[in-house]
Order: C-alpha cells, then sequence, then structure tokens
C-alpha cells in the first residue's frame, strides 16, 4: 500500500468525480418496488438527478421535489413542502414508499425532517443527506441504514435459508444479479437491499415510469430481521449491515470490501462453504474460476507493462485495483471521490481524494484510466488508454449490464482492460511510425 | 456595482406573453408535482457558452456535480474549452457554518492562477445564497485584484424555474459585461445573436450564411461566445433573439440604454430559416441587403430542394406525432412539415401560451394540440394512421405497441437540426428511423407467449 493523502490540496474542485449524498439516496430508493424519492430541495437537484440517472441508465426515472423556493426557504421548516409534495404524489400515483432525502438547502436551515414525518400517515422513509457532506457512496449507505431503521421489524426468528445482500453504490443492476445468483447457488434465498438488479436492469416493460418498477417489495423489507446471513459488500454498507444487525443480533454478518477479483471471489466462497458445509461449489463456479485463472494469465503481460489511474467511488476503487493489481496492472494513482476507511486497504502507489484536475497534473504517471466518463477528454488529450467505469457513463449505452464482479465479471474486466492496453500501444506506435 | 436585479421585477416582465395569463405563477412550482430544472441551471445554460470563461459555482456538489460536461455547446475558441469544464468550491459543512467568501476568493485566485481567464462567472446556489456569502463583494476584491470582470450571478435554485435563471444569467452579462469595451471597428450590420447557445453546432448552420450576405455577428449570448465581444455587444444595430423567450427582458433592456432594436425568430426547418434571414436583413433596412438576402434563399432553398428529393418520395403521405415541450412542439412540426410530413398532433402540455398559439398555426385547424400527451397519442396513432412517433424515451414502448417508428427528441444530440443543412440531418434521422424494423421486431410476441 502506498501513499494515502486524504486532505485538498486546493480550495476548490476542478472536473470533479464527486456525486452528492442526495443523489446516492435517490438511487437507493430505485432499488425498492414502487417507489418515490422525493428530494427535499430546491427543483433543481432532483432534476440534475433525474436526468443524471436516465442517461446513465437508459430508462425513465422516477423522482419528485418539495421544490423549495425563496418564499418557502425563509417561512417553511418543512411541514408545508413535504405534506402538500405527498399530497400531491398520492393524487396521481400509489406508491408503496416514499423515500424522502434531503439535500443542503433545507439542512442548512435546519428543516426537522424526521418531527415532519412523524406527522405524516404514508409509508415512509426519511433520511438526511446534506450534499455538502459525503457523496453519492455516503447517500446510498445512510439512505440503506435509514430503511431498515425506519421499516425491518425486529425479530427473534432465524432463517437459515435466507441471506441478504447489501451492495455498495457501485454495483451495477446486473452486478447485483449475479451476486445473488452466485450466493442462490449455494442454496440460499437471496434478497438483496437496494434490488437495481430488477428495477433498473434496462428491460423493455409496459412501464408508467411515474414510480420506480421491480427491486425489492416493502413487504419483504419489513421481514429481513429473519435472515439467517447477512453480506455487506463495500466499507460504505458497515452502516447498514449494523442497523439490520440490531434489529436481530442471533443474524450472522460477513463482510466484504468488495468482491472483485480471484482472491475477493475465493474469500467469499470460502465463507458460503463454512456456513453450508458443502465440500464444492456449483460446477459453473469452479469452471468460471478456471477462466479467471487463465484470463488473468492472458492478460498479465500486457497489464504488467501498463501504469493504471483509477478514479472512482472508494468502494468501487478498491475493487477495480485489486482486480487489476492481481493480474499485474500497476495501479500508480487510485483518485477517490470522497475519503474512506477502503482508502489505505487500495493497492495502488498514491491513493488520494481529489478530481481530475489531480488526475491530469498527475498525468505522466500513468498509461490508462479507468473512470467515468468525464475522464474521456482527458484520455483524449494526453493520449491515454480508457476504460469507462463509475458514474455517470453518458457516452456508452449497456452500463447497466457491466460486470466486473466474481469470477467471471473479474475475467471479462481483465480482458477489457489489457486489450485498451494494448489499442492504446498499437496507437502510440503508429503514432510514432 | 450593479446591484442585484430583482426577483419580482423580473417576474412581471412585461415582454413575457407567459405572464400575461399566468402573473407570478411562473414563480411557484408545485411541491410533489414539479418537473424541469432551477434558475441556477438556467443561468448555466445562457453563460456556460463562453469557452474563454471559467465558470465557477459557489455550491455544494450538486448543482455542478452532475451538470458539467452535459450540454455540447461548440465552440471555436482556440483556447482550452472552459465550457467543458467544471469549478465548483464544492463547499463542505465548515463553510456552512463559517461562511464560504474566503474559499470563493481563494478559488478565484486558483482558477486565474492555473487557467487565466478572460473573465469568471460565479454562480450563487441555494446553500450558498441562503447562508448570506457576499458574492458581489468578493467579486468586485477579486475583480480589482486580477483585473478581469469576475461576474457574481445571482441565480440561486430556489428563486424559481430555468426560465428565470437564463433571464437572471443575461441580466448579469448586462450589468458586468456590456458596454465595457468599445469594438475595433464598427458596420451597419453588425448584430448580436441572443439565446443562440451553439448546441451541437446550430448557430453555424447559418452564421457563414449571415457572413456571405455582409451582416457581422458581434458578439453573441453566448454560443461559440467571447467575452471580449460580448463587452462590445453595445454597439450593435440590431438583437436576435434566437428561440428564447426568456431573453426578451434583456433585449427591451439593451433597448432602453443602447437603443438596440430586437426581433425574435428561429433557424429550425426551411421555411423559418428563410423567414429569420429575411426578417435580420429587413430589421437592419437596407434595400440592397435585402435583396442580396432574397437572392441567397432562393438559392439555399433550391439546393436543399435538390438534395431532398430523394427524401420526398420515402416521405410522402407519412404522417407524425409528436410529444416534446418548449419552443420545439411547433419547431420540430415545422421542420417536419417541410421534408413534406404531415404532423397530425403535437404535445402542447409543457408549452407556454404563445407556443400554443404558434403550435396551433403550424398544425392548421384539424392538428391535435394534445394536452394529456401521456394517454392521448396512442389514440392519435390509431385513429390516424400515424406513422412515426417522435417523443422522449418514456414514449418508446407506445411506438413498439402501435409498431411505428421512433425518434427520441430529447436525447441530447449529437449533430444539429439548425438551418438549411440541418434539416437534412433530420431527413437523415427520420429516413434511418422509418426505415428500421426494430421496431417490429421487438414487438414480436416470445415464443412462449403465442
Ligand atoms: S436547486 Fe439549488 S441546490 Fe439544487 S441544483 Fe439548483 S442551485 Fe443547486
Amino acid at each position: 500500500m502506498g501513499e494515502v493523502i486524504r486532505k485538498p490540496i486546493k480550495p476548490l474542485q476542478v472536473n470533479p468525480i464527486k456525486l452528492s449524498q442526495p443523489m446516492g439516496a435517490t438511487l437507493a430508493f430505485l432499488g425498492i418496488d414502487k417507489c418515490m424519492p422525493l428530494m427535499h430541495g430546491g427543483q433543481g437537484c432532483a432534476s440534475f438527478t433525474k436526468v443524471f440517472m436516465t442517461r446513465h441508465f437508459s430508462e425513465p426515472i422516477a423522482i419528485q421535489t418539495t421544490a423549495v423556493t425563496d418564499v418557502t426557504a425563509i417561512l417553511d421548516g418543512g411541514d408545508y413542502s413535504i405534506v402538500e409534495a405527498i399530497k400531491n404524489i398520492t393524487k396521481k400515483a400509489s406508491p408503496s414508499l416514499i423515500g424522502l432525502h434531503t439535500t443542503g438547502l433545507p439542512e442548512t436551515k435546519g428543516d426537522d425532517i424526521r418531527g415532519v414525518a412523524a406527522k405524516i400517515d404514508f409509508p415512509l422513509v426519511h433520511v438526511n443527506t446534506p450534499d455538502y457532506e459525503g457523496g453519492l457512496e455516503s447517500g446510498w449507505a445512510l439512505a440503506v441504514k435509514a430503511i431498515i431503521e425506519q421499516l425491518v421489524e425486529a425479530s427473534e426468528e432465524l432463517d437459515g435459508n435466507k441471506l441478504v445482500l447489501l451492495p455498495h453504490v457501485s454495483l451495477q443492476p446486473i452486478e447485483v444479479e449475479k451476486l445473488k445468483e452466485f450466493i442462490a447457488g449455494f442454496g440460499f434465498e437471496v434478497l438483496a437491499l437496494p434490488d437495481l438488479s430488477t428495477s433498473l436492469d434496462g428491460y423493455l416493460g409496459e412501464k408508467q415510469g411515474s414510480l420506480s418498477g421491480g427491486g425489492i417489495s416493502v413487504e419483504q423489507i419489513r421481514a429481513l430481521a429473519d435472515a439467517g446471513l447477512v453480506l455487506s459488500v463495500g466499507d460504505s454498507m458497515l452502516g447498514a449491515a449494523k442497523a439490520l444487525l440490531e434489529k436481530n443480533p442471533a443474524m450472522r454478518h460477513h463482510h466484504f470490501a468488495h468482491l472483485s477479483g480471484l482472491e475477493a471471489t475465493d474469500a467469499l466462497v470460502e465463507r458460503l462453504l463454512a456456513e453450508t458445509g458443502f465440500q464444492k461449489p456449483p460446477a459453473s463456479v469452479i469452471r468460471w474460476r478456471k477462466r479467471l485463472q487463465d484470463a488473468m494469465l492472458d492478460s498479465h503481460f500486457s497489464l504488467g507493462q501498463t501504469r493504471f489511474a483509477v478514479a472512482a467511488e472508494p468502494d468501487q476503487l478498491a475493487g477495480v485495483c485489486a482486480s487489476l493489481r492481481e493480474a499485474g496492472g500497476r495501479v500508480r494513482l487510485a483518485i477517490a471521490t470522497v475519503d474512506s476507511p477502503q482508502l489505505v486497504k487500495i493497492p495502488a502507489e498514491k491513493v488520494l481524494v481529489g478530481d481530475l484536475e489531480d488526475a491530469e497534473n498527475l498525468q505522466d504517471d500513468y498509461d490508462l484510466i479507468v473512470g467515468n466518463f468525464h475522464a474521456e477528454a482527458l484520455a483524449h488529450r494526453f493520449h491515454k488508454g480508457l476504460v469507462v467505469r463509475g458514474f455517470p457513463n453518458w457516452e456508452q449505452i449497456g452500463n447497466q449490464l457491466k460486470n466486473d464482479v466474481l469470477y467471471e465479471g473479474g475475467a471479462y474486466f481483465l480482458f477489457e482492460a489489457a486489450n485498451v492496453a494494448e489499442a492504446m500501444r498499437a496507437a502510440t506506435h503508429h503514432g510514432r511510425d | 456595482m450593479a446591484p442585484k436585479p430583482k426577483i419580482r421585477e423580473l417576474l412581471d416582465e412585461s415582454a413575457c406573453t407567459h405572464n400575461k395569463t399566468k402573473k407570478a405563477a411562473c414563480n411557484a412550482p408545485t411541491p410533489g408535482a414539479t418537473t424541469g430544472g432551477c434558475a441556477f441551471e438556467g443561468a448555466q445554460i445562457s453563460l456556460f457558452p463562453y469557452a474563454d470563461a471559467a465558470h465557477l459555482v459557489h455550491g455544494p456538489i450538486t448543482c455542478l456535480g452532475a451538470s458539467w460536461e452535459t450540454r455540447a455547446t461548440r465552440t471555436s475558441y482556440p483556447g482550452r474549452d472552459l465550457t467543458q469544464m467544471g469549478f465548483t468550491t464544492g463547499i463542505s459543512t465548515n463553510d456552512v457554518v463559517f461562511g464560504g467568501e474566503q474559499k470563493l476568493l481563494d478559488s478565484i485566485a486558483y482558477i486565474v492562477e492555473h487557467y487565466a481567464p478572460e473573465a469568471v462567472f460565479v454562480y450563487a446556489t441555494c446553500v450558498t445564497a441562503l447562508i448570506g456569502d457576499d458574492l458581489d463583494a468578493v467579486c468586485k476584491a477579486a475583480k480589482q485584484k486580477y483585473g478581469i470582470p469576475v461576474v457574481p450571478v445571482h441565480a440561486p435554485g430556489f428563486v424559481g424555474s430555468k426560465n428565470l435563471g437564463s433571464r437572471l444569467g443575461g441580466e448579469a452579462a448586462l450589468a458586468h459585461l456590456v458596454g465595457t469595451k468599445e469594438p475595433e471597428v464598427s458596420t451597419p450590420f453588425d448584430i448580436n445573436l441572443i439565446g443562440e447557445y451553439n448546441v451541437t453546432g446550430d448557430m453555424w448552420q447559418y452564421t457563414p450564411l449571415l457572413e456571405e450576405l455582409g451582416i457581422r455577428v458581434l458578439s453573441t449570448l453566448s454560443g461559440d461566445g467571447r467575452v471580449a465581444s460580448i463587452r462590445t455587444a453595445h454597439r450593435a444595430r440590431l438583437n436576435v433573439i434566437v428561440c428564447a423567450k426568456s431573453l426578451i427582458s434583456l433585449t427591451r433592456k439593451m433597448e432602453e440604454k443602447y437603443g438596440i432594436p430586437s426581433i425574435s425568430l428561429s433557424f429550425y426547418g426551411k421555411r423559418d430559416t428563410s423567414n429569420g434571414l429575411r426578417a435580420i436583413a429587413e430589421a437592419l433596412g437596407d434595400a440592397d441587403l435585402v435583396a442580396r438576402t432574397n437572392a441567397l434563399i432562393e438559392r439555399e432553398e433550391a439546393r436543399l430542394e435538390e438534395k431532398l428529393r430523394p427524401y420526398r418520395e420515402l416521405f410522402k403521405g407519412k404522417k407524425a406525432v409528436l410529444n416534446t415541450g418548449g419552443n420545439k412542439t411547433w419547431s420540430i412540426a415545422s421542420a417536419l412539415q417541410d421534408l413534406g410530413i404531415e404532423v397530425v398532433a403535437t404535445a402542447v402540455k409543457k408549452a407556454t401560451e404563445s407556443d400554443r398559439e404558434k403550435a396551433r398555426e403550424y398544425l392548421g385547424e384539424n392538428g391535435v394540440l394534445m394536452m394529456d400527451p401521456g394517454s392521448e397519442q396512442a389514440k392519435i396513432i390509431d385513429a390516424t394512421g400515424a406513422h412515426l412517433l417522435l417523443a422522449g424515451g418514456r414514449s418508446l414502448y407506445t411506438a413498439i405497441k402501435k409498431r411505428i417508428s421512433f425518434i427520441d427528441v430529447n436525447q441530447e444530440k449529437k449533430k444539429s437540426y439548425g438551418g438549411y443543412d440541418g434539416l437534412l440531418n433530420l431527413a437523415e434521422d427520420l429516413k434511418n428511423a422509418l426505415e428500421n424494423p426494430v421496431f417490429k421486431t421487438v414487438a414480436k410476441r416470445a415464443p412462449w407467449e403465442k
């Protein structure tokens, strides 16, 4: 592990990769069936979020806003705008849940949303997610924690077959599905909270579009506390896992910093074998491990001569860097959106909380960058290879089906990274001829 | 330093037809039933295209984090295109408690040192407006220190809609930039283009024609714009507002202050482009220019007709339903009609009163103006036998179900539909949509549903 720089070295962000807490919360609520995420703030925050998610997933996105104005900002403590918003939402649709989350504006004026929520007679989860703290990852995590605290009913029963998966924000819909299937292969009934794998996975259906469609149901959430096992993925999810265990201390919990690459997936399999007493995982898992081994060997030559920069949310950063490193990739620079306990574990020479200007200033250090689509301009400018990962990616389609996790996704990811590295080298040589 | 624009005053803007019918209601979004961006986004839209200026967003990460590098506004500026960069103070809890002015000042200093912009626009957002950071004072100090314009833009999201924000953005340019510099030369045919943002290079579809006619674009707000040229905008002979009613207040003020008359037009489709060119020439009041313009229009229309000929046969008898908002409700309709496609319905739910009037004008008596397109469009497709649905992604399923072709009009376009040549791009896209079997193939039942 290399140097970790947590404190920003400049007064501002230039070409930020950081995204806001309320946006993360919105996304979490979109993983619940028939939910209406309600963002408490000026109308623009919700509008930007809607456009952002729509373009990333190429799907209609349900979200509403309390549309705080200059007048209500001063006169209202949230009572009016939140109550009014719920009245108007339920006039047109019948959500199973309202996911109320704040932005910086109401937090600055000190709205008591818990107090307002207590007066509302409608299924609702409230969470404080000011956008001057944390980021996308923590917003998602805070929302999941709030959902658990406010919805899950305490239990003393245990269903040894039932498993709750708590995925971090950067896992794309197909990755959540792959995790669910992988674990289900060991005989578990798996429930993911939130579950984007059935809501934002991009399927053709007759969508109303006004509410989220697919995802875990509110009834399922209420009854989560009898699960025998809880698996959290990503350090941001530890708080949510803890909240769930409080609903039933008899539940067993396993945590994984990420599930990318051979070693991390091995650790998961080891746990699942121990929990089930199975001798071996399903045949397809065994097969995929062999394929990943082969992929690592096939790609190691290319990756071993490539210097990487990776920019992402901390939990994804940890996974991507581990995956590259174990196949020989030289991760010179890892840029995190925000601080996280993950940072000290990341196998990179330099880890810093920063933005794409930092990546630009250090561009001599790497050949290929893994980052969101904003990295494209930088890659283009300095002739770097580019693998687009993370939020947002508006330049490519199919984001919801991009799979980097477990043995299978790991293999695809290494192939992609190595192919991009080779194409980049070919282009550079060509340029020199 | 100019005082902050008064929000009420702007809302009661007399030149806005929208407001005649709806008075102050423009400003009161309904909680739980609001779509559309905030004033900050509007200001961003109207000023961001100045590629030689840095745009610093003073607020938490929401405002800029999800909004930079979103709009394909193109520029010919040879330096680094600062429009496609994101600058934000990204304020934290500490700033909320103790104020963000120092951080703002430091950020401006950082930008000036590292990027040497021609100007810095500083945008207030909800939180920084609420905590009372004195943008004017900070900008004034920075301006004095660095000798470049540092323009405070007071359009925090909570003051209202995107439209209001565009106005406030324009107001900021007027208050701090316009009239602060003299042009090197003046011509009798100098114009300003107002409200043209050069998205996908729309503006370059017609500016070569203006140039050919000897009409000089002195400055723009703000497509392919430069700070130095907007500073000279007060010397123009005419303000041309391109498809942006929200900026009418700005041009009215410029008329009052500098005596510059204004006209409002669109460069969408053949008729509108021709009418637009003619209107500019006539407004500049030169008989020779008008004659030259008419000749050019004739030439261009003939050239276009020639190029459109292969499409005409394909489009003959085709009917389209249009479901979009704002000025697209009539501008795309007009372009479709220029291509010989009958527009049987257009959505006016999200259109202003004057956009509705225009839509009625273009569609004629038999055209349907849909107030509730979500439920109406499927029925209209059935009743008219329409072949094409142009709408946002949400309506895709309607097209699939009706087995007709679909074009996503709200998708951030990559190519321009503006001017004469833009019509060719539109024709090509329509042709591709009509010939694409995908809408019928994906509508097929699954083997297990037969
Ligand atoms: S509503 Fe306010 S906080 Fe939200 S994006 Fe607009 S300016 Fe920023």
